[in-house]
Parts: structure tokens; C-alpha cells; sequence
């Protein structure tokens, strides 16, 4: 049982279109994710007991395991990139909701009580005072959502999608070790970079929380 | 396939169901190898089995490591690791390795499988039950010691009953985890509810997809609510668990598995 | 004094649920420039009534009028960008550094850029803050840095009038103090119309222009400077209210300049031991100052004048009660308690005014 190095180095080129495809997957389900996620976290924190179904279905989607709802979905829109895409992105409503809504809750009260105080209308206060104050947790929720996305892009391979996926499945058809660790590996790397990436935008979109009071 | 709807449309989605329905319905169905019952029971105890075993693997070392506060890097981790790894992968890197070491007498796609799972399993269990142990009101524990109890008592008495709806918590997610991606043992040879996707796949059978699909999503809410229960069961203080107070959910925070 | 620039008018406040008002009927006018103070025990009402000027809460009955305007006529937000407003927790934006937090209103107002830039530097000076702090952020700055930061965001747009939530309450009594002293130089100069909130009844005496005391439900149960309630207050709780050392306040309020000084037990260097015993007898005391001029030499005691022929031939000792002539009466009152000779002396600068003794100072209060 040996890694067949050869075998990688014959298939570089392989290895970098299936990353630009599993990048444009993780992509678009993180990116359709989080706007629907303001959309409803938005909800959420003007009607207040919305809060509770809105959690309660995304929790159910949370829990029904991906490759139920690639088949749930196949039937509607076959091996489709929507079929990957609605699954992926379901995937990730709770968690990013749960840390939009909580960031928001987050911030202090005494600050929200001077910006209505000083005459700032709702929408000044959510856009410039509540959403940036919130960027910590929601960069945090954003993270988590696109680490395990990344994950399950690796499943969208069976409903007819590209990505590392791709060469793990080869590497089970064949048997062949090699392949479903370059797979695996590939995914990992993949999890990791796009990590550091969010940590640093969280740094660079959050100049005030680096520094602190001298004394 | 089905992306403009018609008015037709209505009626093809009753259609399908009804022939759901009637695969469910059919008897055939529900004896021999491929029949519910047995798929059932092979996911099922593959899945208890990965998920005991990694609680035995784990546990011990989380709650040792919570009790003396030490290790809090390696929790974090597990967490940033388990979250990144794709189970497919794992599922898939397994297969050839166990093929290697080839245990003839039980099918292959077991051990592939149930290894996987164990590897999948462990790291929210063990940063759950690590959080768990280690977060426990120092005061408490301080009183503890005061009172003349000796280290494994402090742990036994105070630390574990009231870290147990965390560590609970940390099994569940593990449970769903390893109940869904058991799923994928079909594709490596081993017969689960997956045996249904995957051969409707093959087949390009959308009612045996479907129905594969509805099994697996309701084993999945079955065990996360069951076990939910359990753990709701085990809070001894009687406060609601702290995510009824929406907490921003922090790296490290509230583990969950990764899961297909 | 101006007109009532804010006019509260049988305002009242009742909570869905609640049996009793949590402000009933209050009226009150505030002249334009001067500090009214509201202070009171917790459900009295204080911080509900000065949240109502600004809408932040509405009232269930009655009107409340700034500068000629009814404030329920008025839009919220557009009323509350002409009303400083200054809390306790400060609320301070801690994403936004300090300038850009002191120029919220002002760029709300829509301000043109170099218009704010000139505002914003001119504020950090008026609330003496380090130019330098200007692109820090909040949590670099100290608790007392941090609420001169919140009195120059509400000064920004230049509003007449000022709501003030225990602007003091956050920070230690030494700084509480420094802030009260440096906030009163600042109404000299800007001469705000200012509703203050607190607790605590020395700040509001120490404050206030007028004084509010509110008994629980919003009842005012005295209006008036000071100086008018402290010494008569209007009924048992105002008194209690206004705690045991009434008096002691009162002095507080006096100012040692105010006050007729007499030289004390005095004498110029020239004199002689002879008429120093003199001095001494008619003061009833075993010492004397020795004076030359306005300036205060030292003092000798009864004993050390043996001997010599002149009081400038005495070795004379340093006069260590020493109090200034802006402090007040109460601060006299307290050195002179701790001094060996129960007299302090009064100097401005080096200049020898004259001697407090408990005596004098207890006339003050009589009157």
C-alpha cells in the first residue's frame, strides 16, 4: 500500500481544473447561503418570534443528512447543479443565521441606546453601528459554513458535479489509494487556505478589535 | 428534467410519491438481504458500534484533559481537523487501506467503514466532553476539594454529572454524524440504507433514490431528536442548555460533526 | 436668566400592567443656560422624565416643549440630532476611532468634510483631550478619557441643549470629581441648557443650577438653586434626602471669599513680645502669626517669645493650615477641625487675607 507519486505527478493539470471546480461550488453555495441568511436573520431580529421557526426548519435541514437531500432533489431537478447547490447551501442556513442573528444580539445596548439617542434612524443604526459590530461572529459562522461545505462538495460527484470528489470516487472504483488521497487531501488543503483566508479578511475588516488601552 | 412548471406539474409530483408510497408498500421490499429490515440493521449497528467505540476512545482522554485544564490546543484542533476532513474522503482513503489489510473474514466495506466512522466520530466528542469537564465553575470544584474529596470523586461526583448534557450533546452530533455518512459504506461494498441511493444511482431509479433518501433522513431525525431527549434528560440544573440563548457559534464553540 | 428653554408640562409616564405612573404629572421649566439637576432614589422617575424629552420614551400624557417646540411635533430623529445626549456607559462606537465617533451628528447633519475636521480638533481641546488620541479607538482610551469623549460627541453639532444620564457615574470618585470640576468650566464657556441626571445629591448640589428632588412616581417634591433647599427643605423626605449634614453641604456652597476675614491673632514683625501677649489674651490664644505686610511669616508660640525684643527676632514656625481663597467653607471648615490651633489661614496665592476660625465659619451658617 504505497502512494503512487507518479501517478500525481502525471495529473497536475487534473488536479487544478478540479480545484476551480470545487472552488465555484463551495463559492456559490457559501455566497447564496449567506445572502439568504441575512435575509432571514434580518427577519428574525424584526419579528422576534419568527426566530424560533425560522430555527426549527433550517435545523431540519441541518440534520437530514446531504446525499437524502440529493435525492430528494434529483427527482425535481436531476443531476443538476442545483440539485448540489439547494442541498449545499440548506446546509448552511443554521449555522450562519444562528451567528448573524447572535452577533447582531451581541452588541452592547449602551451603544444602540446613544445612536438612537443622537437621532440615527433603524436603518443607520443595523447598516453602520449593529452589522460591523457583528462581523466577528458572522466572519466566525462564515468559516465554519465554508470548511464543511467544502467538505461536501466532495458528495456533489454523485449527482453528476465535479470536484475532488471526483478522483475519491475513482480512487473507490479502482481501489486505487492513491487517488481518494489526493481527494482527501486535496479537500483539506483546500478547508485550510480558504480558513486562513477568512481569518485574515476577519482581521483586516476589524482594525478596532486588535487594539487595546495601554494601561 | 422538470425545471419549467406546468400545470401538469402538481400532478407528476403526486404521481412520484405515490409510486414511493407503493415501494414502500411492497413487501418484497421489506425481506432478504435488500430488504428495510436488514439494511436497517446493518446501518444501525455499524453506526452504534462506531459511535461506542469512539466514545470509549475518546471520552476517557477529554474528560482526564478537561479535569486538569490542559490540552485546550489540542481540543481546538481536533475541531479545526475533524471540520475540514471530508468524510466521503475518509470513507473513500479507507476502503484501499483495509483492502491492504485484508480481514477476510468480515466484508470489506465494513472495517473501511466503521474505521472511517470512528475518526469521524471522535472529534466532537472529545472537544464536547473536553469543554464539558473543563467548564465547570472552578468554584464548584474549589468547594469540592475543600470538602475533602479526593480528585476521581470531584470528577465523578460534580464534574461528570454536570457535564453530562454537554457530553451528551457532543455524542448526538457525533450519532447523526456517523448515521449519515454510513450511508456512503454502500459505495465501498458494504450493505446500509445506502445500498438504495447507490444502486438507484446505478439504475437511475429516482423512486429507489427517493426512498433510500426518506430512510436515511428519517433514521437521521430519529436519532438527533431520541438522543436529544436523552440529553435534555441529563441536565441536572434545570436551566434551558445554553443554545436557547442564541451564542454565536466560535470555532470551538458547540462542536458538530462534518457529515455527508 | 432666559426663558424656560425646556418646559416640561404635567408630563406622565404609565407602563402597560403597572398600577402606578411611573412619572405622574410632572412640571418643571428649565431656564435657557442654566443646569437643572434631577436627582431622587431609584423609581422616582429621573432617568423615565429625561428620557422623555428626547422620545426616547413617550409620554403617556402631557407636553414637553424645548426652545418654543413641542417635541411631539417634531420627527424623533430630527429632534434628537438637536439634543446633546451623554449616558452613563457612554456607548462610545468601538469600530469607529474618536474623531469619527465625536463627528457622528455632524456628518449626520450632513456638514461639509473641513467643517467637521475644524469641529471635531476643536472639541478634543474645549474637554482637554491629548490631540494625539484623535485616531485611536475607544478601547485604547481610559474610563476618563473615555467620557470626555462622550460630552464632545454630544457638544459636536452645537445642540442648545444637553441630556445628561449619571454622565459621571462610570468612573472613580477622583476622576468623578476632576470630570464634575472640568465639566462646570466648560458650561462657562458654552452655557448649555443641561438636564442632568444622578444619583448622588452632592453632585447634583455641586452641579445644578437648580435642583430637582423626585420621590418615587415622579412627584417633584422641591425645585429650586441649592442653596434654597438646603436650607429650607420642603418637607420630611426632601430632608432626609438631602441627608444628616445639611449644613456641612451649605458650606460647601460658600465660597471663603464670600466671607468677611478677620487678620486673627496678628502681628507685623516689629511688634513686641509684650503686645503679642496682648493679642494673644483678646484671642483667648497661646500663639501668634507673625505678618509682614500681606505676607504670612510663620507663628510662634507663647513660649518661644522670651527673650526676644521684637517678634522678627523669634524662630518662627511654618503655618501649615493654609487654605485657598476659591476653596469653600466646607473645606475651611475641615482644615481648620484638623489643625492644632483650630485656625486656618487664607491666602491668596502668597497674599495673607486673613483667618478662619470654627467660629466665623459657624456664623456663615446661622445666617
Amino acid at each position: 500500500m504505497t502512494i503512487d507519486w507518479g501517478w500525481i505527478a502525471d495529473h497536475v493539470d487534473d488536479m487544478w481544473s478540479t480545484t476551480v471546480e470545487h472552488l465555484i461550488l463551495t463559492v456559490i453555495a457559501v455566497t447564496v447561503g449567506l445572502v439568504l441568511s441575512l435575509v432571514l436573520a434580518i427577519v428574525a431580529l424584526r419579528w422576534r418570534r419568527s426566530y424560533a421557526p425560522i430555527t426549527w426548519v433550517t435545523g431540519v435541514l441541518y440534520t437530514i443528512p446531504s446525499l437524502a437531500l440529493f435525492t430528494f432533489l434529483v427527482p425535481v431537478f436531476g443531476l443538476s447543479l442545483l440539485t448540489a447547490e439547494v442541498a449545499l447551501v440548506s446546509y448552511t442556513l443554521l449555522i450562519l443565521i444562528r451567528n448573524i442573528v447572535a452577533g447582531v444580539n451581541g452588541v452592547p445596548a449602551h451603544v444602540i441606546e446613544a445612536s438612537r439617542g443622537m437621532g440615527m434612524t433603524d436603518r443607520r443604526i443595523f447598516l453602520g453601528v449593529q452589522l460591523p459590530l457583528a462581523l466577528p461572529a458572522i466572519i466566525a459562522g462564515v468559516r465554519i459554513a465554508a470548511v464543511t461545505t467544502i467538505g461536501l462538495v466532495t458528495l456533489t460527484v454523485l449527482v453528476g458535479q465535479g470536484g475532488y470528489g471526483v478522483f475519491i470516487l475513482r480512487g473507490i472504483r479502482r481501489q486505487f489509494l492513491t487517488e481518494a488521497l489526493v481527494g482527501t487531501v486535496l479537500s483539506v488543503l483546500m478547508a485550510v487556505a480558504v480558513d486562513v483566508v477568512l481569518i485574515v479578511v476577519e482581521q483586516w475588516a476589524t482594525p478596532w478589535s486588535r487594539r487595546r488601552a495601554a494601561s | 428534467m422538470g425545471d419549467a412548471v406546468e400545470p401538469a406539474e402538481g400532478g407528476v409530483v403526486i404521481d412520484f410519491l405515490g409510486e414511493v408510497a407503493g415501494w414502500f408498500a411492497d413487501p418484497a421490499n421489506w425481506t432478504g438481504n435488500r430488504g428495510v429490515p436488514n439494511l436497517l440493521l446493518a446501518h444501525v449497528s455499524l453506526s452504534a458500534v462506531a459511535v461506542a467505540a469512539a466514545a470509549l476512545i475518546s471520552l476517557p482522554s477529554a474528560i482526564y484533559l478537561g479535569h486538569v485544564r490542559r490540552g485546550g490546543f489540542l481540543a481546538v484542533s481536533l475541531v479545526n481537523i475533524g471540520r475540514a476532513l471530508p468524510s466521503f474522503g475518509i470513507v473513500g482513503v479507507m476502503y484501499p487501506v483495509t483492502l491492504a489489510f485484508a480481514l477476510t473474514r468480515s466484508p470489506l466495506g465494513y472495517w473501511a467503514t466503521l474505521i472511517a466512522m470512528i475518526l469521524l466520530a471522535m472529534p466532537p466528542m472529545f472537544v464536547n466532553a473536553y469543554t464539558a469537564i473543563r467548564d465547570v465553575d472552578p468554584a464548584l470544584t474549589e468547594a469540592a476539594r475543600g470538602m475533602g474529596m479526593r480528585e476521581g470523586q470531584v470528577v465523578r461526583r460534580l464534574e461528570l454529572p454536570l457535564g453530562l448534557p454537554l457530553i451528551m450533546a457532543g455524542i448526538r452530533s457525533a450519532a447523526v454524524a456517523v448515521v449519515a455518512t454510513v450511508t456512503l459504506g454502500a459505495w465501498v461494498g458494504y450493505g446500509t440504507l445506502g445500498t438504495y441511493i447507490f444502486v438507484g444511482f446505478a439504475q437511475g431509479d429516482e423512486v429507489l433514490i427517493f426512498a433510500g433518501g426518506l430512510l436515511v433522513a428519517m433514521l437521521a431525525v430519529v436519532t438527533e431528536l431520541g438522543l436529544g431527549w436523552v440529553e435534555r434528560r441529563t441536565d441536572q440544573t434545570h436551566h434551558g442548555r445554553r443554545r436557547q440563548g442564541a451564542r454565536p457559534l466560535a470555532i470551538s464553540d458547540e462542536v458538530v460533526a462534518t457529515r455527508p | 436668566m432666559g426663558e424656560a428653554m425646556i418646559r416640561l408640562e404635567a408630563v406622565t409616564k404609565q407602563y402597560d400592567g403597572t398600577t402606578s405612573p411611573a412619572v405622574a404629572g410632572l412640571t418643571l421649566d428649565v431656564p435657557e443656560g442654566e443646569i437643572a439637576v434631577l436627582v431622587g432614589p431609584s423609581g422616582c422617575g429621573k432617568t423615565t422624565t429625561l428620557k422623555m424629552i428626547n422620545r426616547l420614551i413617550e409620554p403617556t400624557a402631557g407636553h414637553i416643549v424645548v426652545a418654543g417646540r413641542r417635541v411631539g411635533d417634531m420627527e424623533a430623529h430630527e429632534l434628537r440630532r438637536g439634543i446633546g445626549y451623554v449616558i452613563q456607559q457612554i456607548g462610545l462606537f468601538p469600530h469607529r476611532t474618536i474623531a469619527e465617533n465625536i463627528a457622528t451628528v455632524p456628518k449626520l447633519l450632513g456638514w461639509p468634510r473641513a467643517r467637521i475636521e475644524e469641529r471635531v480638533d476643536e472639541l478634543i481641546e474645549v474637554v482637554h483631550l491629548e490631540a494625539e488620541l484623535r485616531d485611536r479607538y475607544p478601547a485604547e482610551l481610559s474610563g476618563g478619557q473615555r467620557q470626555r469623549v462622550g460630552v464632545a460627541r454630544a457638544l459636536a453639532a452645537d445642540p442648545p441643549v444637553m441630556l445628561m444620564d449619571e454622565p459621571f457615574g462610570a468612573v472613580d470618585p477622583i476622576i468623578r470629581s476632576a470630570l464634575q470640576g472640568q465639566f462646570l468650566e466648560l458650561q462657562r464657556e458654552v452655557n448649555k441648557t443641561v438636564v442632568l441626571v444622578t444619583h448622588d445629591i452632592d453632585e447634583a448640589i455641586r452641579l445644578g443650577d437648580k435642583v430637582a428632588i423626585l420621590n418615587v412616581g415622579g412627584v417633584l417634591e422641591q425645585y429650586g438653586p441649592p442653596e434654597d433647599v438646603l436650607r429650607e427643605p420642603a418637607n420630611e423626605f426632601v430632608a432626609e434626602f438631602l441627608g444628616r449634614d445639611r449644613g456641612l453641604k451649605r458650606l460647601g456652597l460658600i465660597p471663603i471669599h464670600a466671607v468677611d476675614l478677620e487678620p486673627g491673632p496678628s502681628l507685623a514683625p516689629a511688634a513686641t513680645p509684650e503686645e503679642a501677649r496682648q493679642v494673644m489674651a483678646r484671642h483667648g490664644v497661646d500663639w501668634i502669626a507673625v505678618v509682614d505686610g500681606t505676607r504670612l511669616l510663620g507663628w510662634a508660640p507663647d513660649t518661644a517669645l522670651v527673650g526676644a525684643a521684637t517678634l522678627g527676632d523669634v524662630a518662627l514656625r511654618p503655618f501649615r493650615t493654609v487654605i485657598s481663597h476659591d476653596a469653600s467653607l466646607k473645606e475651611a471648615l475641615d482644615a481648620v477641625i484638623s489643625s492644632r490651633s483650630l485656625a486656618a489661614a487664607v491666602l491668596d496665592g502668597d497674599v495673607f487675607l486673613g483667618m478662619l476660625t470654627a467660629e466665623t465659619i459657624g456664623r456663615e451658617i446661622v445666617q
